[in-house]
């Protein structure tokens, strides 16, 4: 170094710092992370208290709530905190075709004299989705006794089973696994990942999510501004309780009116499909929790399958079946309801909820893991 | 990998993670080269290509000059070959374009093909980097830098890489050639200036484009009020958007105990063009003025001269920031406003006696103006707006009140930083509640997604 240049004391050149005041010093930072902290971390607890929620009989979480796993989280903790018995699946068990008093939980509860049974169905939760709902939204489903359904619709096709190359847009992919294993119609940048992977992480963003849902529709509120721009976003948030719908989410008409015709639906190998994995993946994760596993199969609609296509279900859900006896995992593969009580191949109609309720219910296995203490 | 992104937060703690115990062996300094080829290959690995070949070449330049007694001839070289990749990438097509254009006009059946290359995100900013390096070296100002792992570094450093602030030569290799001493004191001013230009950008920046980019893109469907405050907002859009990223550069080499100088320093309270322009990409301009306007003579030879010194060196700024006719319009409109406001500056009353607020609102109006020509599409997009703005209706333009009142509340900000009141800003309770205010608004308000910054396409 000559004379040219500037000693390099170690202090660095002499730069001006900034154009504004905001300069914290350690002890600053020190204050304002403790601050930020203390913020992420009560808003949402404090929000709890706040805001009312009161899940009446039959309560579900609506479909438009579907993306507000906060809601979900609150279902859960009240069921847990209640000792009633969740039932998780996709919409299956949430019930797509009628309203809240005509599922599966419903009349499991009517069967049984009580209200035990709760449903902890969210519409469109593929396995792969459940699979990160109970990993990362239902964490206090432990040391409980737990129902599991299993829809191997899922399982039907690559296109179901997410393993198309081609990129494709499905429910839930917040909830899917983001890295690993990976799955190839998902075609999220690495950013957006490790975003989602961070906020499973960060209770304050379920939160923020849950506003965004519940109060500026599915938007961020910068979004939001937009298409509102004269509003209060304040305005916007209400602390009032989820009014429930009691209509259902489609009408109710039978498949065999709907014009489908009998399908050979090709079915994935259950060893390699994602889906099946992620099936297998959740039940273990609840068996390891604590929880007293019970795994509804199907009902799925046999009538809908062509001759060749019903064995390759059939061996499918033997496939299931052995797996759960090997974990020793109790289970129910429901018999095939009547054609006229589908809506489609694996949803119910309301009398075909009643008569599978009836079939879980008087199943000993099921009587025995009821009676059994978790 | 934009400095707002996960990725570039993954990136950075393992960098810094090995970078914290290394600075005290001779291998900090190829790392620091290692994570910046990899941050910059992360766009394209093609790239590294270029910023390599350039590298290498003002190196042994900067040695052949040394060594030989026709150091000009070296300088063209440098300068030709660095003018020359700018050009080829840059330029090409807007070249092509505007020949063809012309054989067209005469008649002529012929057409250049296009030459169909892609644009490397930053080649403005290091080209220009390694250009002074050179000039200086040519003009005695510094010595020659013996190690090509450390000129390699200050080429490619990967803070100021893509968008500056084109760091010089004197300035930035001096840090590179002893270990950097980092002391808390940097890191907290590093974590200060990375979260004050990550609000700038992620809730600022990027909600203005939200207003700006479909107005912009569709001008023919908006009335005057929405075009008017459209270019308001991208006036604040792209400060916000470049100041926020330079603030993170600086944060960011801040905390590796590399201090990198100012780049923009609240220019929307400039009195004056030439303030503003020492306000404003500051990196950018003072290149301008010391490797353009000075040597074609700067103020020495009269007013005639400096005035066409000042024209060119803005237009060939304007046309630094994009190959577009637009971007020459941009920078002869500086040029013009700034000669105006020089003009006006000699009178002692408007100097003395003109209340800088006016002056205040009259450079942002001109510079607002400005914009216009800087952000259309193309030629014909600005005068549509530019047209709109004075004879199209009035209808409702639907900017969000929330980003109206971000934008006031910044520039009351910076208003109160310049006045005297400053010292309730420098409180340590209003420091600490800025800061808690930031970070919860990033955490709650904005969207998930990072845009890309305005000036990577520069």
């Amino acid at each position: 170094m000559t004379h040219k240049e500037r000693t390099n004391t170690g202090e660095g050149p002499d730069v001006q710092f900034g154009s504004n005041a905001v300069r914290l010093s350690m002890r600053d930072w020190v204050i304002a992370t403790s601050i930020v902290l203390l913020v992420m971390i009560l808003t949402p607890l404090v929000w709890k208290h706040l805001e009312a929620f009161d899940p009446q009989t039959g309560f579900r979480v609506p479909y438009d709530l579907s993306d507000d796993y906060w809601t979900y989280q609150r279902l859960v903790d009240r069921t847990i905190n209640d000792k009633r018995i969740l039932i998780i699946g996709d919409s299956v068990i949430w019930g797509e075709y009628v309203d809240p008093h005509h599922t599966l939980s419903h009349y499991l509860n009517e069967l049984d004299g009580e209200t035990r049974f709760a449903n902890g169905g969210l519409n469109g939760t593929h396995p792969l989705a459940l699979q990160g709902l109970v990993q990362h939204y239902a964490k206090d489903v432990k040391d409980s006794r737990v129902i599991l359904h299993c829809n191997l619709l899922w399982m039907s096709s690559a296109e179901r089973d997410l393993q198309t190359e081609k990129e494709m847009a499905f429910n839930h992919p917040r909830l899917v696994p983001q890295f690993v294993p990976g799955i190839p119609c998902y075609k999220a940048p690495a950013d957006e990942r490790m975003g989602i992977v961070i906020d499973h992480h960060i209770s304050l963003r379920t939160w923020v999510n849950h506003l965004r849902v519940a109060a500026f529709d599915s938007l961020d509120v910068h979004s939001w501004t937009m298409e509102n721009p004269y509003a209060n976003p304040f305005e916007r948030i209400r602390l009032e309780s989820i009014q429930l719908k009691d209509a259902p989410h489609s009408l109710p008409i039978a498949w065999t009116k709907r014009g489908i015709q009998p399908q050979d639906i090709p079915w994935i190998d259950l060893d390699t499909s994602l889906q099946g994995q992620a099936f297998r993946t959740t039940a273990e994760l609840l068996r390891d929790r604590g929880n007293s596993v019970f795994v509804i199969i199907g009902p799925f609609n046999e009538h809908m399958l062509t001759d060749e296509s019903r064995e390759r279900y059939r061996a499918m859900s033997q496939q299931v079946e052995s797996w759960l006896d090997d974990e020793e995992i109790a289970h129910y593969a429901a018999t095939p309801l009547p054609s006229h009580e589908y809506a489609d191949a694996s949803h119910p109609l309301s009398a075909g909820y009643g008569r599978l309720a009836e079939q879980v219910y008087e199943h000993s296995e099921f009587q025995q893991w009821l009676r059994a203490r978790p | 990998m934009l400095f707002h992104t996960w990725p570039f937060l993954l990136f950075f703690l393992i960098v810094y993670a090995v970078y914290l115990p290394l600075r005290r062996t001779p291998l900090w300094l190829h790392w620091l080269l290692a994570a910046s080829y990899f941050f910059y290959g992360w766009w394209n690995p093609l790239y590294l290509l270029l910023v390599v070949y350039s590298t290498a070449l003002d190196f042994f330049v900067v040695i052949a000059m040394e060594r030989s007694r026709r150091k000009k001839l070296w300088l063209w070289v440098s300068l030709l070959n660095n003018l020359f990749l700018l050009g080829f990438f840059k330029y090409g097509a807007f070249v092509t374009q505007n020949v063809n254009d012309g054989l067209m006009h005469l008649g002529l059946n012929y057409a250049l093909p296009s030459p169909g290359v892609l644009l490397p995100v930053g080649i403005s900013f290091y080209t220009f980097q390694s250009m002074s390096y050179t000039i200086d070296f040519y003009r005695d100002n510094i010595d020659r830098e013996r190690s090509f792992i450390r000129f390699a570094t200050f080429v490619s450093l990967f803070p100021q890489l893509v968008a500056g602030p084109i760091e010089r030569a004197k300035q930035l290799l001096p840090q590179l050639r002893e270990a950097p001493r980092v002391k808390s004191r940097d890191i907290t001013d590093g974590l200060s200036l990375f979260v004050v230009g990550l609000f700038k950008k992620v809730a600022l920046a990027d909600y203005l484009a939200m207003y700006v980019d479909p107005i912009y893109a569709t001008p023919d469907r908006y009335g005057a009020p929405a075009l008017m405050l459209a270019t308001f907002a991208f006036a604040w859009q792209i400060y916000f958007d470049f100041s926020g990223y330079t603030d993170m550069a600086r944060g960011v080499a801040r905390m590796m105990g590399i201090r990198l100088m100012l780049n923009f320093n609240n220019p929307y309270l400039a009195t004056s063009l030439g303030d503003f322009w020492s306000r404003w990409h500051i990196s950018l301009s003072t290149w301008f003025r010391d490797y353009v306007y000075i040597p074609l003579g700067g103020n020495r030879r009269g007013s005639f001269v400096m005035y066409r010194n000042l024209f060119l060196a803005m237009v060939i700024s304007g046309l630094w920031h994009g190959a577009a006719w637009t971007f020459v319009i941009w920078g002869a409109l500086h040029a013009l406003a700034t000669m105006a406001t020089r003009s006006a500056e000699r009178s002692t009353w408007y100097r003395e006696r003109f209340p800088k607020f006016v002056k205040q609102i009259l450079v942002f109006g001109v510079v607002w103006f400005t914009w216009i020509f800087f952000r259309a599409e193309s030629m014909s997009d600005a005068w549509l707006i530019v047209t709109r703005i004075f004879t199209a209706h009035w209808l409702d333009p639907a900017l969000p009140l929330l980003a109206l009142m971000l934008v006031g509340a910044v520039w009351l900000y910076q208003f109160l930083y310049e006045s005297s009141v400053r010292q309730i800003l420098d409180l340590s309770a209003v420091r600490v509640a800025l800061v808690v205010l930031m970070i919860l608004y990033l955490f709650i308000v904005p969207g998930s997604g990072g845009a890309a910054f305005i000036y990577f396409q520069f």
